[in-house]
């Protein structure tokens, strides 16, 4: 019968401080659906940015006068205004679909004073409140409604 | 700068979880609307001229939402870039990275407050 192993007999030679190897993105990521899925949505970051900085530059102009709005109004009629707004809509949806109907419902404090409600009742609240106001703001935006 | 983000990282929390909520409940009719709708010429153009895009933002409400339309969406960019670039090239530069981020995030939103105060 074998003798029990000592339980030193895999340590270092010489006692150091313990290292852990860097955490590292694995090199098949874009094979593996759920870190695409993942970098896809921290992807998102970059549209919104820039999205953030174009309304910044579109709310300059409205306080420098007609001649300059008229200008940048007309500018985003061109096709790379538009395929930009086109993937920002496109990222909008999916950062919607995956905070809003993944993420949120899992997220309600579970120690706190109000109920934990279910992940159904949550997804429709979040997602009924993101219909409402879109389309409120729609329909302003689109003078449909307040003159 | 790595402490002092984690100092800052309730503040960068908030900001970015309302730009992630907020921003995305905001944007999504912008960007259907004046992105979109307007330029491909579905909704006519008279919608945002000069005079009802200014009565509108210039109004106390329209100046928040205004605000709200270019800082949260720029937080939550700023906070997601510093996430994608520590998944990317590890935590080594994370202080340099986020520090830049979070710097022009502050920079855009200042003069954001500026752009909606001189509406």
């Amino acid at each position: 019968m074998a003798r029990a192993s000592h339980p030193e007999a895999m340590a270092p030679p010489r006692k150091g401080s313990t290292r852990t190897a860097p955490p590292q993105m694995p090199s098949s990521w874009w094979g593996a659906p759920r870190i695409r899925t993942y970098l896809l949505f921290g992807a998102t970051g970059v549209v919104y940015f820039v999205a953030g900085t174009v309304v910044l530059h579109l709310v300059w102009v409205l306080g420098k006068g007609p001649e300059a709005w008229d200008v940048a109004m007309s500018s985003l009629s061109h096709p790379l205004y538009l395929l930009f707004h086109a993937l920002t809509l496109i990222s909008l949806v999916f950062v919607g679909i995956r905070a809003f109907g993944t993420m949120m419902p899992k997220m309600q404090p579970r120690n706190g004073p109000l109920p934990v409600l279910p992940g159904g009742a949550v997804r429709g609240l979040i997602y009924g409140a993101w219909g409402i106001v879109t389309l409120l703001f729609s329909l302003v935006l689109a003078g449909k409604i307040l003159p | 700068m790595k402490q002092l983000l984690l100092k800052l990282e309730p503040i960068i929390w908030l900001l970015f979880g309302a730009g992630l909520s907020l921003g995305t409940i905001l944007l999504t009719g912008f960007v259907l609307v004046v992105g979109l709708a307007i330029p491909m010429g579905l909704v006519d153009s008279s919608a945002v001229d000069y005079t009802r895009a200014h009565a509108l933002a210039s109004s106390a409400f329209g100046r928040l939402v205004a605000l709200g339309l270019i800082a949260l969406p720029i937080w939550k960019g700023a906070h997601h870039m510093r996430s994608l670039a520590v998944d990317f090239n590890g935590g080594d530069r994370d202080g340099a990275v986020g520090g830049f981020l979070y710097t022009a995030a502050a920079v855009c939103s200042l003069i954001g407050i500026v752009a909606v105060i001189r509406l």
